[in-house]
């Protein structure tokens, strides 16, 4: 084993890494946020607005992601109006492509999760609800969102984790991220074995994190559901 | 040229190149899923066994090919291969580079990644054989390779399909990846076509269509199999047959 | 021939980690007799016919299948059987029924009743299918041959499960609460294949809670209690004058049967 070759490998591929986490947490915070829009849509009982949701999910599930970023990274700039409008300085940049067809394809698979999420909202509950008188987005905001969110929970964390691993398709569009800059240490060095145990590492630790992370949520979500303990309230 | 023109089928369309870079990508992700499914159940047997050291190798296995980017996997098969080949042929005396061919680097590779999703698939599928089943095989007195035949295979197999058909829908979308190995599947024609012609939108509009094209037929013969496997499940056919 | 031992068992023990589930169990069994075993849950009757044909590993103990005997080796780290080869033939000689009746859910009933003959006794598969249709006739079943298990009733699945032990020509049949996943009025259909096998000499180990098939058709009842043999013996007597104390509380339960 090499281990001068690894450290300075590992520390290469480090430097890259807050252009991952920015990748990483801002389409997951732009994608939660349409996908919540597209649920909304999707489940409004109005049949153009969940007709369009449901294309929406149809298109962004159904197609890889790398067509989808390439789409926005050169077809966009094909179109004069775009070209020439106030926000082509913004389009240009391969970041701001990167992070846009992420959250858009995030965006599909989230909504479809919250979907089920609150499908598993028990019909019972949303009648207590409305024999107290609640109801429009007070309804959703205090019963349905909380519950539907715990049971989207589980699916949203593997979800979160597919979309760590999707960030290395940034490096396709010119941003370098972990990946691409493994890709590139692997074509200078040839020692691919090496490189790929590094950056694979880097993966296996932020996924182990993400996953923690989301456990520790869960489990402060499932309060109700662990045995009455006195004095643990906080 | 006219949008006719562009997708043609014959003269300078590319109708005809993308079309078979489609047969490509299905032939890419069928052989992927051979792969898969050979890696797949090995794996899932080594997390079913009772040995200790096996449950660690398919556990790791699961863990390094589901949570590492389907592209850097890609890279290391794509050019780790190339550099093993390298050095078996310099042993055998030959001194230049030795290249792993695109398609057999990216069906390894997407291959790989789908026997990890396939593995936790037959492991689900093997719980889900009640455990009767399996008593009443061996109080009938089948030795294990015959239970192993007869009652879990097949069972294993009905249960997994639902599995089977989100990782082929899943393996579809990343032979996209295997586009970096030069190989041109529907990904890499897209982006060939949509470069020589300026077309951008137009190419990438008409690939992702394609692949939407693949994933919705593919969901529509998995529901069938599944519903075909099931038969004999249902109790909605009593009196009906 | 009757008179001859079909099933013994010798000082069968078997432990749960630090619980001794059976404290060494022995009985016999002549061809032809009908014996059932009795007792409260818990009390190790289930566990005693799992150890019989090995889906239960006995701690230790003896058990003989028509004069041969289950070699076993006892070690420190457990048991096992000596022969993998030697349980599945033994295996093959002993019908078991369960109380889930586990019929192969991706087969049909005739499926399910040819299966062991033709892939484990490597039998012609028409003769077994001519077997296997007179058998389903005379539980009653011949005209669900080409259903699946799940679309019959628990009855009718228990019946198609006995076939398929009898398919395989058993010298022994164990039946492991046989009726007890049945709804009531499902429980007549089987009680009364069971009683016809009786009448036609079949021998039989019947662990039960079906007190007027132990009194009326066995030739001998077990009473199990605690991992040990309580009682036993014929059932006029067990059922009469001669009952132990525990087996009479026991029976108090069910009321008197006829």
């Amino acid at each position: 084993m090499d281990f001068a070759f690894l450290s300075s490998t590992m520390v290469t591929l480090i430097r890259a890494l807050p252009t991952t986490l920015v990748l990483f947490s801002l389409s997951i915070l732009f994608g939660g946020m349409l996908a919540l829009l597209i649920t909304a849509m999707r489940v409004s009982g109005i049949r153009l607005l969940s007709g369009f949701a449901r294309a929406y999910i149809f298109v962004f599930r159904g197609s890889p992601l790398l067509i989808q970023m390439f789409l926005v990274f050169y077809g966009l700039g094909q179109f004069g109006v775009i070209r020439y409008s106030f926000l082509w300085p913004f389009l240009r940049e391969p970041m701001v492509c990167a992070v846009l067809s992420l959250a858009l394809c995030t965006a599909g698979y989230t909504a479809e999760i919250f979907r089920g999420g609150i499908r598993a909202v028990p019909a019972k509950e949303i009648e207590a609800a409305r024999s107290v008188g609640m109801s429009g987005f007070l309804l959703v905001r205090r019963i349905i969102a909380p519950i539907a969110f715990r049971h989207a929970l589980p699916a949203y964390s593997t979800e979160i984790v597919l979309m760590m691993k999707s960030t290395a398709l940034a490096s396709l569009v010119t941003v370098w991220e972990v990946t691409g800059v493994a890709q590139r240490l692997i074509s200078q060095t040839y020692r691919t074995m090496e490189v790929f145990l590094c950056a694979a590492l880097i993966y296996l630790v932020l996924n182990f994190l993400i996953l923690q992370a989301m456990n520790l949520l869960e489990y402060s979500l499932s309060r109700h559901r662990r045995p009455f303990a006195p004095g643990l309230r906080a | 040229m006219t949008l006719f023109e562009l997708l043609g089928l014959g003269g300078k369309g590319w109708g005809a190149f993308l079309l078979l870079a489609t047969a490509t990508t299905l032939a890419v992700t069928a052989t992927a899923l051979a792969i898969g499914a050979v890696a797949g159940a090995a794996i899932a047997a080594a997390k079913l066994s009772g040995s200790v050291p096996l449950r660690l190798i398919g556990h790791v296995y699961t863990t390094v090919f589901r949570g590492v980017p389907e592209l850097l996997i890609i890279y290391l098969i794509y050019f780790g291969g190339s550099s093993g080949l390298t050095a078996v042929g310099r042993w055998l005396g030959y001194d230049g580079f030795l290249g792993l061919p695109s398609f057999a680097a990216g069906a390894l590779a997407v291959g790989i990644i789908s026997g990890a999703y396939q593995a936790e698939v037959f492991r689900g599928a093997f719980h889900a054989i009640p455990r009767g089943e399996l008593e009443a095989a061996m109080a009938i007195g089948m030795p294990r390779r015959l239970r192993f035949r007869r009652i879990i295979v097949p069972q294993v197999l009905r249960f997994a399909i639902p599995g089977l058909g989100n990782v082929w829908q899943l393996s579809l979308k990343d032979s996209a990846l295997v586009s970096v190995t030069g190989l041109v599947e529907l990904m890499r024609a897209s982006q060939i076509a949509s470069g020589s012609t300026r077309q951008y939108f137009l190419f990438y509009i008409v690939g992702g269509a394609l692949y939407l094209i693949l994933t919705s037929l593919s969901d529509r013969v998995f529901n069938t199999a599944e519903r075909r496997a099931n038969r004999s499940m249902s109790a909605s056919t009593i009196g009906g047959a | 021939m009757p008179g001859e031992t079909r099933l013994s068992v010798r000082n069968l023990r078997k432990s749960f980690g630090t619980h001794e589930v059976l404290k060494g169990i022995s009985m016999d069994a002549q061809d032809g007799d009908v014996i059932s075993v009795l007792g409260a849950s818990g009390s190790g009757k289930s566990t005693f016919l799992r150890c019989i044909n090995l889906l239960e590993t006995p701690s230790g103990g003896e058990v003989w299948v028509d004069g041969e005997q289950i070699r076993m080796l006892h070690g420190r780290s457990g048991s096992r059987p000596a022969s993998r080869a030697q349980v599945d033939h033994i295996r093959s000689e002993l019908g078991m029924v369960f109380q889930g009746f586990n019929l192969w859910s991706h087969m049909t009933i005739l499926q399910n009743v040819i299966e062991g003959p033709v892939h484990v006794l490597k039998r012609p598969k028409a003769e077994c299918i001519a077997e296997a249709e007179e058998l389903l006739a005379k539980v009653g079943i011949a005209d669900k041959r080409h259903a699946y298990p799940a679309h019959l009733s628990g009855g009718q699945q228990q019946r198609a499960a006995i076939a398929r032990s009898l398919a395989m020509k058993p010298k022994v049949m164990l039946f492991d609460e046989p009726t007890s996943a049945l709804d009531p009025e499902l429980v007549g259909e089987v009680l009364r294949v069971m009683r016809a096998l009786a009448e036609e000499g079949m021998t039989m180990l019947v662990v039960t809670h079906e007190m007027s098939f132990a009194r009326n058709v066995s030739n001998r009842v077990v009473f199990m209690r605690d991992g040990i043999i309580d009682s036993s013996g014929a059932p006029e007597d067990m059922f009469g004058a001669g009952a132990s104390p525990a087996f009479r509380q026991f029976i108090g339960h069910f009321g008197n049967p006829q």
